[in-house]
């Protein structure tokens, strides 16, 4: 297996007032292709911005970031804004839409970014699989507001996958939905994942939903405290994986 | 912490934002103070002209033509009952000399102004700087202007020589006069002699006005019947201080209403600008109001404080805005000097309108403010949680807004403008601009589109996002957009306005005079004087020289312009467009006698037609009968206004004693040098060598001055738009935060980002110069038209002015990007992709 991402040492500290708060503090990782990965920790304990330094949104205060072999931080903000647009893919907990565009184009806004015509040809092409893929056939021409929350939700999880990255980065998809809607999105993450080969990095504090990967990383003040291997399974029963947090008095 | 000081602290925390915000009262408050300035400069002006030209007299009988009031007419106004002091003087243009150099250009004349100096000091006040007063009424003495002695170098003691009729004499100066002298319309070059000297100097025992002081107690009304009844030998012009103040100010008032008008406009961008600032600061502190309200504050507490911050802009902008309006108050009247006939002696700035520009200033802010500080005090405790806003009620708000400001500022203009007839013309100019401003929000997304054009065929993209981000919130763009707009669309038709009017004066020399050059005389040469036949025999390529004379006639009791001319030379020059009656027989008859031909304008107002008489009085005493045979669309302009044109014969029976000017026409084929040596011959004569170039170069230098002085005004208005343009897009930014953060996240550079927003606005500025050219056209042919002109759409339109304009608001905008696309590509995706 080829490993895709690696972090090394990672710091993060924010200027706050007269001190620094220390939301990473030192964290080293690795990812393999293929590979579905969940960090899991309380609130604060620097989820976020792990996976934000991770995608290359924002640099770490020391340490190194590799996304396919290529140090992060020595590329210009162009660099990484085109590495961003063409190889990985974001979704966040809420507002991923542009609200004047409908689903397709909201779906094709890397293309159209990158200048390309998403009308047609191959990205037409990859747009409607996607879409496919997040099952909502049918509502190519909704704008964002006349969409339910999960619908929008899977919105921004294709327009993550359209340009299939490399990476695929998830901060609390399911983070303002109710169950079965959030059962959605993760599904149709797995999906990418199994059927496609997608390597998804997702952030959550749910053990239901942790409970979707591969390997659940588990977070606390700015470390990786435990690595939990759940491996590959046709289910995500969360019960084994709640016992070994409760085991680790987590 | 005080709710004020809570105030101040949130506008600190936007520096960039509050300082633009005050620079944009600062600028409207300094143009509304620059306006009120000068128009009281003038009104103090005109007030101390009318000092200065009439002093302590409660009448005056002035004389029409150059004969001047006879000694019988003198005699008759000093004998009319309740009469005490008359004040006679004799006014003549000459040129000092010693000599005139043949082939020199002639140098500027002066006005000599002979006075009685005993009676005179009764009624006037000479306002003497150096020396002594006149005292003997022969004495060989002169006092000059101030400004006189500054321009020839002449001091107490120094000589003077003047040329009359008769021998040249040189007179000793004894004394200085404070500034541009007693006389209105003399350039500030005046001498001032004993009447008895002056009279024969010139070799004429005639006057040309009699001011009169009625005895202490004597109805002013009363002796001016008296002197009605008993003054019939000849025409006189008999006026109160107040009719000459009132024509004074009535020369003045065009400007005076013109500069309101902008002044309002630059204060309505203010406002714009204002409004748009305080509804983003609601916008940026909803969650910090939300949370004061939870934590106890009361709505009014919350409503204060946002007051609290526009007070705080209104005080600094107001005050600023006063420095900023005394310099340029200063420089107004610096520029332009002189308004009708009135000249602006200082930049008088009157302490007393600093007081209504920073009410105006203060309260227009606070009456901006009202709108969002009712909406923040609106504000739910919940809504701090809250993660987005939505405000369409915002947004119908603020167009109801729109209206209420519009009709807030006609109101307090209403007030605060100058009276008469340009009042009419403004409110009609602000009503067109009004529902102009109102359509925006209906034509928006269409002209958005089109604006958009030019942008999408390189930045297709980016186009898309600027305009959806400008349609997004249509009242916003509207209040952007029109603030734009009419600060151009002031400029387009001030542009517009001035075009037409040096058009007009252009062709209206081009079309009276029948030759191609004149030669101008500041005395009357008689026919006898051979001096035609001495020109033609220096010059002989000379194929016609046409005698001019301007003077004055009393038509149905008001002083009217007259012209004397030679028919047969219009007839062969081909000048003059006629609207009614046959060219041909038209000037034969005037040439003939008893006929005269009048120009449109005043034949529209006396309502003449073809055919009827008009009875002149003469001063041999028995009227004389003109029958109108022809009217044209433009004739020879007077001192007051285009004149009716009667040929000599008549013109000699009316008292005109010689010609002012003479129209040359050279022979086809005629050398070159022939014009040198015409200038040459013409020096001699004291005539000045005027092409019809210069005279339109003069017109047109003092159109350019006025209008200049109106563009840069106007261009006021575009500077607060342009700080308008800065403050929305940055609130769009700003709204948008989340977006950018996304589009940044879905790999958007930020070189896209910054471009996104220097699109969005050069579509605004694209959007407000098309428009504003669409509606300073409509405003500029309004103007012309109320003021009578004419519109002529093949070269009325100043193409000039509108590309000039398009450029302006592009540029404008484009620059007013600058800060908001930076603050754009500069943000940190982190923040904006950050749930809170
Ligand atoms: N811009 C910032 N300035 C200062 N401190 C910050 C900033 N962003 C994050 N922090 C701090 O860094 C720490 C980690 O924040 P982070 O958002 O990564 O936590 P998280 O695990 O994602 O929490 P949650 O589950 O609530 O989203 C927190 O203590 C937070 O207060
Ligand atoms: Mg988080």
């Amino acid at each position: 297996m080829t490993v895709i991402l690696e972090a090394f040492h990672l710091t993060r500290t924010y200027p706050l007032g007269a001190t620094t708060v220390e939301a990473l503090r030192g964290v080293s990782l690795s990812v393999e292709a293929g590979e579905f990965v969940a960090l899991m920790g309380p609130s604060g304990s620097g989820k976020s911005t792990l996976l934000q330094v991770l995608g290359g949104l924002d640099r770490p205060t020391s340490g190194e970031v590799t996304l396919e072999g290529k140090d992060l931080g020595s590329l210009s903000d162009d660099e990484a804004t085109r590495l961003r647009r063409d190889r990985t893919g974001f979704v966040f907990q809420s507002f991923n839409l542009i609200p004047l565009l409908d689903v397709v184009e909201n779906v094709a806004l890397p293309f159209t970014i990158a200048g390309g015509d998403p009308t047609r040809g191959e990205l037409a092409d990859r747009i409607r699989d996607v879409i496919e893929l997040v099952d909502l056939t049918g509502k190519e021409h909704h704008k964002p507001d006349q969409l339910s929350a999960g619908e929008q939700q899977r919105v921004a999880v294709a327009r993550a996958l359209v340009t299939r990255p490399a990476l695929l980065f998830a901060d609390e998809p399911t983070g303002n939905l109710d169950y079965t809607t959030g059962t959605e999105i993760l599904d149709a993450l797995k999906r990418s994942c199994v059927e496609r080969g997608q390597t998804i990095v997702l952030v959550t504090h749910d053990a239901k939903a942790a409970a979707y990967a591969d390997r659940v990383m588990v977070v606390g003040d700015g470390q990786i405290r435990e690595t939990i291997e759940l491996g590959r399974r046709d289910t995500h029963e969360a019960t084994p994986l709640i016992a070994r947090l409760a085991q680790l008095g987590l | 912490m005080s709710l004020t000081r809570l105030a101040w602290r949130s506008l600190r925390a936007r520096t960039l934002r509050s300082l633009l915000s005050g620079l944009g009262v600062a600028l409207g408050v300094a143009v509304l103070f620059a306006g009120l300035a000068t128009n009281a400069g003038i009104d103090s002006s005109v007030n101390s002209t009318v000092r200065d030209l009439v002093g302590r007299a409660d009448l005056r009988v002035a004389a029409f033509g150059e004969h001047g009031l006879t000694p019988e007419t003198v005699r008759a106004i000093k004998e009319t009952p309740g009469v005490e002091v008359i004040a006679p003087a004799l006014q003549r243009r000459i040129y000092l000399g010693p000599d005139i150099d043949a082939g020199q250009a002639l140098p500027p004349p002066v006005t000599v102004l002979g006075i009685d100096p005993v009676a005179e000091p009764q009624l006037h006040d000479l306002h003497l700087i150096a020396g002594s007063l006149l005292r003997e009424p022969t004495e060989p003495s002169a006092l000059i202007s101030e400004q006189l002695a500054n321009e020839d170098g002449l001091t107490v003691g120094a000589p003077i020589t003047m040329q009359g009729t008769g021998d040249r004499v040189t007179y000793r100066v004894i004394g200085i006069l404070a500034g541009e002298g007693p006389l209105n319309g003399a350039f500030g070059r005046i001498v001032v002699v004993p009447l008895q000297t002056a009279q024969a100097v010139f070799g004429d025992d005639a006057v040309t006005r009699v001011d009169i002081g009625v005895t202490a107690g004597t109805d002013v009304g009363t002796v001016s019947d008296a002197l009605v009844a008993r003054l019939v030998t000849q025409p006189y012009v008999l006026s109160t201080p107040q009719d000459i103040a009132a024509t004074l100010r009535n020369s003045t008032a065009d400007f005076q209403a013109t500069t309101a008008l902008i002044a309002a406009i630059a204060l309505f961008a203010g406002a714009f600008l204002i409004f748009n600032t305080l509804s983003m600061t609601v916008v940026e502190q909803v969650r910090d109001v939300g949370l004061l309200r939870a934590a106890g504050a009361t709505r009014r507490q919350v409503t204060r404080f946002m007051l609290s911050q526009a007070l705080v802009l209104g005080v600094f902008g107001s005050l600023l805005g006063v420095g900023l309006g005394v310099l340029l108050a200063a420089g107004m009247v610096a520029y332009v000097r002189t308004i009708g006939s009135v000249t602006l002696q200082r930049p008088a700035i009157p302490p007393d309108a600093a007081v209504p520009a920073v009410l105006v200033g203060i309260g227009g802010t606070r009456a901006a403010a009202l709108e969002p500080a009712r909406r923040a005090g609106r504000i739910q405790p919940v809504e701090a949680l809250k993660a987005r806003l939505d405000l369409p009620s915002a947004r119908r708000a603020r167009l109801r807004w729109l209206v209420g400001v519009f009709v807030i500022v006609t109101i307090v203009g209403l007030i605060a403008a100058p009276r008469g007839a340009g009042v009419v013309q403004a409110l009609v100019v602000y009503a067109v601009l009004l529902v102009g401003t109102l359509c925006i929000p209906l034509i928006l997304p269409a002209v958005a589109r089109l604006a958009g054009i030019p942008f999408r065929v390189i930045l297709r993209f980016e186009e898309r996002l600027a305009r959806s981000a400008m349609v997004r919130d249509p009242s916003r763009s509207t209040l952007t957009l029109g603030a734009l707009t009419i600060g151009l669309a002031m400029i387009v038709a001030l542009g517009g306005v001035g075009q037409h009017a040096r058009a007009a004066a252009g062709a209206w020399i081009a079309d009276v005079v029948p030759g191609e050059l004149i030669l101008s005389s500041i005395r009357p040469v008689a026919p006898d004087e051979g001096v035609e036949a001495d020109l033609r025999a220096a010059v002989p390529s000379i194929a016609r020289i046409s005698p001019i004379a301007t003077f004055d006639v009393a038509l149905e009791g008001a002083r009217t312009d007259a012209a004397a001319v030679v028919g047969a030379d219009l007839a062969a020059d081909g000048r003059l467009r006629f609207t009614a009656g046959d060219r041909a027989s038209a000037l034969a008859a005037i040439d003939a006698g008893g006929a005269t031909i009048v120009p449109a304008g005043l034949a529209d107002r006396l309502g003449l037609a073809v055919g009827q008489t008009l009875t002149v009085p003469t001063d041999s005493g028995t009227p004389l009968d003109l029958r109108v045979v022809g009217i044209v669309e433009r004739s020879i302009p007077g001192s007051g206004g285009e004149a009716m044109l009667v040929g000599w014969k008549d013109a000699t029976s009316l008292g005109v004693a010689g010609a002012d000017a003479f129209a040359i026409r050279f022979a086809s084929g005629a050398p070159a040098s022939a014009r040198d040596e015409l200038r040459a011959v013409a020096t001699t004569y004291a005539l000045d060598y005027v092409t019809l170039d210069r005279i339109k170069g003069a017109i047109d230098d003092a159109f350019g001055r006025i209008f200049g002085l109106f563009d840069a005004l106007a261009a006021v208005a575009v500077l607060i738009a342009a700080l308008g343009i800065v403050n929305t897009l940055t609130m769009n930014v700003i709204e948008r935060v989340r977006e950018i953060g996304i589009l940044r996240a879905a790999g958007m550079t930020r070189r896209q980002v910054w471009r996104s927003v220097v699109v969005e606005a050069g579509i605004l500025g694209l959007a407000g110069a098309l428009l504003g050219v669409i509606l300073g056209l409509i405003v500029g042919g309004l103007m012309v038209v109320l003021a009578g002109g004419r519109i002529d759409v093949a070269t009325g339109i100043p193409w000039q002015i509108v590309g000039l304009s398009i450029m302006l608001g592009i540029a404008v905008a484009m620059l007013a990007a600058a800060y908001p696309a930076r603050l754009a590509s500069r943000l940190p995706i982190v923040r904006a992709v950050r749930f809170e």
